[in-house]
């Protein structure tokens, strides 16, 4: 975009991407601010994947009174033990406005209130991944990548498409299955770059027709029911946006896949190693930098062999027989393959020689802690991206809101906010 | 005038008159009544004023005017929750007593039975505030259609089937699937409608063009015997094969072992216990054997897996040889539920159009075999271990008089996956392991064939009439207007969008592409644009409301606007001409007679599906697998057709005129042979869903003897009372217990010691934060503990050894209703149960409303609930009259 070209919607919206939480000048400058950056500097990602039904609280938090860089890591972190200088544990941290003892994945990068919106019996607001992809997300072919499962809408997690929400609190959609997800990043076009070309302004005329028809049914209305269309306008907003982002890279061919696809119909461990994997892909190929990943539970569990679904293994109080003991096989099983996550993180060498791990910004956890419990969220931090002290176990003050964490992270990869969520401020014990 | 007042003035008199003089009077040509009649004030949700002594006693002293410690004051706190701050701060208060943080541990303890109390009082008062603070004013949103209408819409507008899978879900917001607030659009979405709606209308025009050509349908067959026999073969050849070098190598082992100098050797192994026991082990010691040849040189690795693949030969062509012996080997193929021969397939040709088709197979079952394996299922296997179900089919006929089934199945263009058909079972490997177990390990047999299957066809397409015509030899603006103005149900559609659509055909031909392909790229933004996506409806007074103009007068629906809500209530469908032609549709009599059409129609089974399921939360049977060991036959097509019994059941007494408390306790329950042979009823085989009278004493009749309802409140392997006991207050008592709190901290008491179920309950007294909801919970899933998970009946209960070593338990299914009356056992508690109609029918009142109207139920209803509920009362409440007292009120005909 040259600086004395007018600013049209469609203009804007075709060179930049979507940050229309912000005010659309400061957006620019910032974009500005970014490109001055030296060619040379590993883009910085942020990959926030989350669980749903929580942990064994008594074998998976370490003992808080080990705090600081010596700190043993109990049974259910143990397969993490070589990865130990390299990861933070942080605890008591709560979004406070969650009262959904069952959801474990709606609100935990929003800290929203699901009351907060008179006459709503629901809403949200945006997650941290997308205040980040606002940001990172402009070089990208894909400013944001949601990767979730398809048990999760009838299996618990609470509502939501994928861990992410949009600048309105509305869900976003995820891709639940990984063999879509690998077409999605690697998959050649068919057609020749002409008809792209073609099918790209015959698409604009689709949009152009549906947002007159649109206007034209808003004008009949009523004031709520306008409003509530307007999810529709900003969808075709939306779409708009990523042809925008399409017609810029169009003439880049995407990047050959640094794996073959993936076999269809894989379940539990295999599931969630090959959905890593993909990540791994995506950024080994710089297909995006902001990613969230809403893990699948039941489908972990019976690839473990436990009898129990993920909402009935949350009740593993003693008196419940062995339910305990296989929460804590899944604790374990959920570790080791983060291990096997940081493992390749760390091996996979940036062009510059430095390791992705250093630039990657990775938070694991969820809103529930475990049983009915939402305080002390579950929190692990790796990664050198956002310059966040590691190898420690961080204690803070009882129910600390869990979006300072969130703040942290996000000013930690450059992004000029001051809040998130319910946030107070930043976590100084975190920074290095 | 109100509706209400008519119905609160009748006398039980329930007749068609009675329905038609309602109308009469309370005609709806004059404009509908004055709103502030209609809407009352907001209610005030208030807490009552006698708990303000807990406060004072346990939480002023702190967060009082002097301390204000948190910078919270509780002193001043307003017992009337009336806005969202003020109930944030009484939210605060029950989490930070839930959690036990407050009163702090140094403080004295309120009294257990006063904290329950007051927990109880504020959690409730909370969900009250919370539903009036999310009240809708009585407006319904403007909603998109759902995942089922899109489907059914499409269907009916072109006659395919669209896979809705790659819509983004509308359900898991504690809502109906048609409230508008909770449904939700995307770029993602419009992107699917635009790929899915091009999908369809391919489908539609390669189904409809060769329609055109084609005289009569299409058809294969299949003798099962040809493909049967020939595979058995081969497998028998394929395994001598492979077994030849065994034998090969055994006999040069054999050989050497012959040789005198091996003499004294051979005697030794020949007296070892292993090789005695199990001949074929003496070539485990051939290396003792002077001049005998490794089995590395017959291609095994060792002499274990020679034997395996001696074994796996033997028993190959002893099934092989059994099989041969079995009757009517010649004419037709067995199924086996392991091993031997799996299923039987037929695969679609990739050339056939889509669209539905039947398929049709002779089968007959076979004797001296148990009864419950003479069932088979239809489905098509998917990766392996996977099997997407069609439907199942109990196996009646005999081998002298075999039966003929038949079953609509789909064939869309990109899914020519074979169907499959197999005796009905569990999808796992465990229980695939558990049948190895006990016939080859164990009884050293194979496992019996159930069912002989003679031959399998397939044919089709089945004729539809899509209600657009794609194929008009008209120029294309007037098939683009003509298509427009169907999909948008009788709304006209705007002449600039059919301009719109003839340049984007327009674009398409003159970039080359054909006049078809120019259609479907044109029409498929129909199907994703708002006039075909949002079931919308002008409002009153467009544009102009604001927060102070909300009370304005609704205005009646448009015919077109009308005949989309009954049939998209109804049918979860677009409305068809008989509707939309009705004249004076809003009339009494016209209304009363297409709502009895409609629910008469076959396609009402789309709302008595997408409703019951919802309304009484039958999504949780898929959370869980039942355990196969404990739960053999509780496979999914067993969950599909317990589920179905709820269906059947709710729509036998909806389309009979049967009364609402049938679904509490009747003397009847609606099965097929399946459930007819779960619940032990004598005399009921087949396939067809039909009404069975029950013998006195059955604990069957209702909806609390339904193995759907039962196994819903179990983990697929133990029973939950507390399931079931919130199941209870939530769907049948309209007493639910608030959400599951957080942060209430473990109970310590509990060792790790093995508890009875009872014991491990009785544990909920020990802390206020529990006792106050499970005291009510607790004693009414007790009552139903002489069900097991499954909901099979049951006298005692045996939890599995790991737990425990102890038990079984016997059932103790007595309790009291917290401050109510007591009950000796399950029929006890039913009775008890049935005399809540009053309380089942309102909550069924609200549900209704939420379903039909699409909106949360609130305050704001609760005039229009009353309406209904006097209505239906005073016809016994019948079923039907729950309808009719809904779509006559206002609401229903009105835009607000």
């Amino acid at each position: 975009m040259t600086a004395n070209t007018p600013l049209s919607r469609r203009r804007f919206l075709r060179s930049s991407s979507a940050c229309i939480a912000l005010p659309i000048l400061e957006s620019l400058g910032f974009r500005k601010f970014v490109s001055a950056a030296p060619v040379n500097v590993r883009p910085k990602r942020l990959i926030f994947m989350g669980f749903g039904w929580g942990v064994t609280r008594e074998t998976w938090f370490p003992d808080q009174k080990q705090t600081g860089a010596d700190f043993v890591l109990p049974a259910g972190l143990a397969p993490l033990e070589r990865h130990r200088k390299d990861i933070t544990v942080v605890q008591n941290c709560t979004n406070k406005f969650s009262n959904e003892a069952h959801w474990g994945s709606t609100f935990w990068l929003t800290g929203a209130n699901r009351y907060a919106e008179p006459g709503q019996g629901f809403s949200n607001s945006i997650s941290a991944d997308q205040v980040a992809a606002a940001h990172l997300g402009n070089d990208t072919r894909f400013t944001s990548l949601q990767l979730g499962t398809p048990e999760a809408q009838e299996q618990g997690h609470g509502p939501g498409l994928s861990m992410a929400w949009d600048a309105r609190g509305k869900p976003i959609a995820g891709v639940d299955h990984p063999d879509a997800l690998f077409h999605r990043l690697f998959s050649a076009e068919k057609v020749s770059l002409k008809e792209r070309q073609i099918h790209l302004a015959q698409k604009r005329s689709v949009l152009d027709l549906l947002t007159g028809e649109l206007r034209s049914l808003k004008r009949r209305l009523s004031a709520a029911d306008s409003q509530k269309v307007e999810e529709y306008a900003q969808s075709i907003r939306d779409i708009e946006t990523r042809l925008g982002k399409e017609e810029k890279w169009m003439g880049v061919v995407k990047p050959a896949a640094p794996m073959g696809p993936p076999r269809e119909g894989l379940k539990g461990r295999e599931e969630i190693g090959l959905m890593y994997d993909l990540m791994l892909a995506a950024m080994q190929t710089d297909s995006s930098r902001v990613f969230t990943y809403r893990q699948p539970v039941n489908s972990l569990l019976s690839d473990l062999g436990v009898p129990y679904t993920g909402h009935d293994l949350t009740h593993y109080e003693p008196s419940q027989g062995d339910r305990m003991e296989f929460s804590q096989k899944r604790d374990a099983a959920q570790s080791a393959l983060l291990a096997g996550f940081l493992d390749k993180l760390k091996s996979i060498q940036e062009p510059d020689g430095s390791r992705l791990f250093d630039h990657v910004t990775l938070a694991y956890g969820s809103n529930i802690s475990s049983i009915h419990f939402l305080n002390n969220c579950p929190t692990i931090l790796a990664g050198g991206g956002a310059g966040i002290r590691l190898g420690q176990h961080l204690v803070l003050p009882k129910d600390t809101p869990l979006c300072n964490v969130w703040l942290t992270l996000l000013q930690g990869v450059g992004i000029a906010t001051e809040r998130h969520g319910d946030s107070t401020g930043p976590v100084s014990a975190l920074r290095a | 005038m109100n509706p209400r007042h008519l119905f609160a003035s009748k006398s039980a008199v329930a007749s068609v008159s009675l329905w038609a003089r309602l109308f009469a009077i309370c005609c709806l040509a004059t404009p509908l009544e004055s709103p502030a009649a209609q809407e009352g004030a907001t209610p005030r949700i208030t807490l009552d004023e006698r708990h303000r002594d807990f406060l004072k006693a346990h939480c002023v002293e702190c967060h009082g005017e002097k301390k204000q410690e948190g910078k919270v004051r509780l002193d001043q706190i307003s017992f009337q929750l009336d806005t969202i701050q003020g109930a944030d701060l009484w939210q605060k208060v029950l989490n930070n007593l839930n959690s036990g943080d407050m009163p702090p541990e140094d403080a004295p303890q309120p009294p257990p039975q006063a904290k329950a109390n007051f927990l109880e009082a504020l959690s409730q008062t909370l969900v009250a505030a919370r539903r009036t603070l999310s009240d809708s004013g009585g407006r319904s949103l403007v909603r998109r259609l759902n995942r089922r209408e899109y489907q059914n819409t499409i269907r009916d507008l072109l006659g395919v089937e669209v896979d809705v899978r790659d819509l983004p879900p509308d359900t898991g917001n504690g809502t109906f699937d048609t409230v508008g607030s909770s449904l939700f659009l995307s770029s993602d979405q419009i992107e699917q409608y635009l790929a899915l709606g091009r999908r369809a209308l391919e489908d539609a025009f390669s189904r409809q063009s060769s329609d055109l050509k084609r005289k009569g349908p299409l058809r294969i067959h299949v003798e099962t015997e040809q493909v049967a026999n020939r595979e058995l073969r081969q497998g028998a050849e394929f395994h001598i094969r492979a077994s030849e070098p065994v034998r090969q190598w055994w006999a040069t082992v054999n050989q050497a072992a012959g040789n005198p100098e091996n003499a004294g050797v051979l005697q030794e192994i020949l007296a070892l216990a292993e090789v005695r026991e199990s001949p074929v082990r003496f070539y485990r010691h051939w290396s003792k054997l002077n001049g005998a040849p490794p089995p590395t040189e017959f291609g095994f690795k060792d002499p274990a897996e020679a034997e395996m693949k001696e074994d796996e030969f033997e028993r190959v062509k002893r099934y092989a040889d059994r099989y041969a012996e079995l009757p009517r080997v010649g004419d037709g193929s067995y199924l086996f539920v392991f091993r031997v021969r799996p299923e039987e397939k037929i695969a679609p040709p990739a050339s056939w159009p889509p669209g539905q088709y039947l398929l049709r197979f002779r089968v007959a079952a076979l004797q001296g075999v148990p009864e419950s394996w003479h069932f088979i299922e239809v489905g098509r296997p998917t990766v392996p271990g996977a099997y997407d179900l069609i439907s199942a089919h109990q196996v009646v006929g005999t081998l002298e008089e075999p039966q003929v089934v038949e079953v609509p199945v789909t064939l869309t263009s990109t899914d020519r996956r074979p169907f499959a058909i197999r005796e009905k079972r569990n999808n796992s490997r465990e229980q695939e392991v558990a049948l190895w177990v006990l016939h080859e390990r164990k009884q050293k047999d194979w496992r019996p064939p159930s069912a002989w299957i003679d031959w399998i066809e397939l044919e089709g397409p089945i004729p539809t009439a899509p209600t657009s015509d794609l194929f008009a030899d008209r120029p294309p603006q007037e098939i683009l207007a003509q298509f427009t103005a169907t999909a948008f149900r009788g709304q006209t559609p705007r002449p600039e969008f059919i301009d719109g659509l003839a340049r984007i055909y327009e674009a398409h031909r003159s970039a080359g592409a054909s006049h078809e392909k120019a259609l479907i790229e044109s029409l498929s933004v129909v199907l994703a644009s708002p006039g075909f996506v949002y079931l919308a409806e002008p409002g009153p007074d467009p544009g102009t409301e604001t927060a102070v103009t909300q009370h304005r007068v609704p205005r009646h629906l448009s015919p077109a606007e009308l005949a989309s809500r009954l049939s998209y209530f109804l049918w979860s469908a677009p409305p068809d001409t008989g509707l939309l032609s009705t004249p004076d549709l809003a009339s009494p009599k016209r209304l009363g007679e297409q709502l009895e059409r409609l629910i008469q129609s076959p396609k009402s089974d789309a709302f008595v599906r997408g409703f019951v399921h919802q309304w009484l939360g039958l999504d949780r049977l898929n959370f869980f697998q039942f355990n196969p060991r404990e739960f053999p036959g509780f496979d999914d097509s067993f969950k599909n057709a317990a589920r179905e019994e709820v269906f059947r059941t709710f729509a036998h007494v909806l389309r009979n005129r049967g009364a609402l408390s049938e679904l509490l306790k009747s003397e009847r329950v609606v099965v097929n042979g399946l459930l007819a042979q779960f619940y032990g009823l004598e005399g009921v085989t087949g396939d067809a869903w039909q009404p069975v009278s029950l013998a006195a004493g059955s604990p069957r009749g209702g909806l609390l003897g339904m193995s759907a309802i039962l196994a819903m409140g179990s983990n697929g392997e133990r029973t939950s009372p507390v399931e079931r006991g919130a199941w209870i207050l939530r769907k049948i008592l309209h007493d639910p217990p608030p959400p599951a709190p957080p942060n209430v901290p473990q109970l310590s008491r509990l060792a790790d010691r093995p508890l009875s179920p009872r014991e491990r309950i009785a544990a909920h007294q020990d802390l206020p934060q529990c006792t106050h909801c499970h005291r009510k919970i607790d004693p009414l899933g007790f009552g139903l503990e002489n069900f097991d998970a499954s909901g099979a009946w049951r006298v005692s209960e045996k939890y599995r050894k790991s737990h425990s070593g102890q038990g079984p338990w016997p059932v103790d299914p007595s309790g009291v209703f917290f401050n109510g009356p007591a009950f000796k056992d399950y029929f006890e508690l039913r009775n008890l149960i049935s005399e809540r109609v009053d309380d089942f029918a309102q909550g069924f009142t609200e549900a209704l409303i939420e379903y039909a109207l699409g909106r949360p139920y609130g305050f704001s209803d609760a005039q229009l609930a009353a309406d209904i509920l006097a209505h239906a009362k005073a016809r016994n409440y019948e079923l039907f009259a729950f309808f009719e007292g809904l779509v006559v009120s206002e609401s229903f005909l009105g835009k607000r």
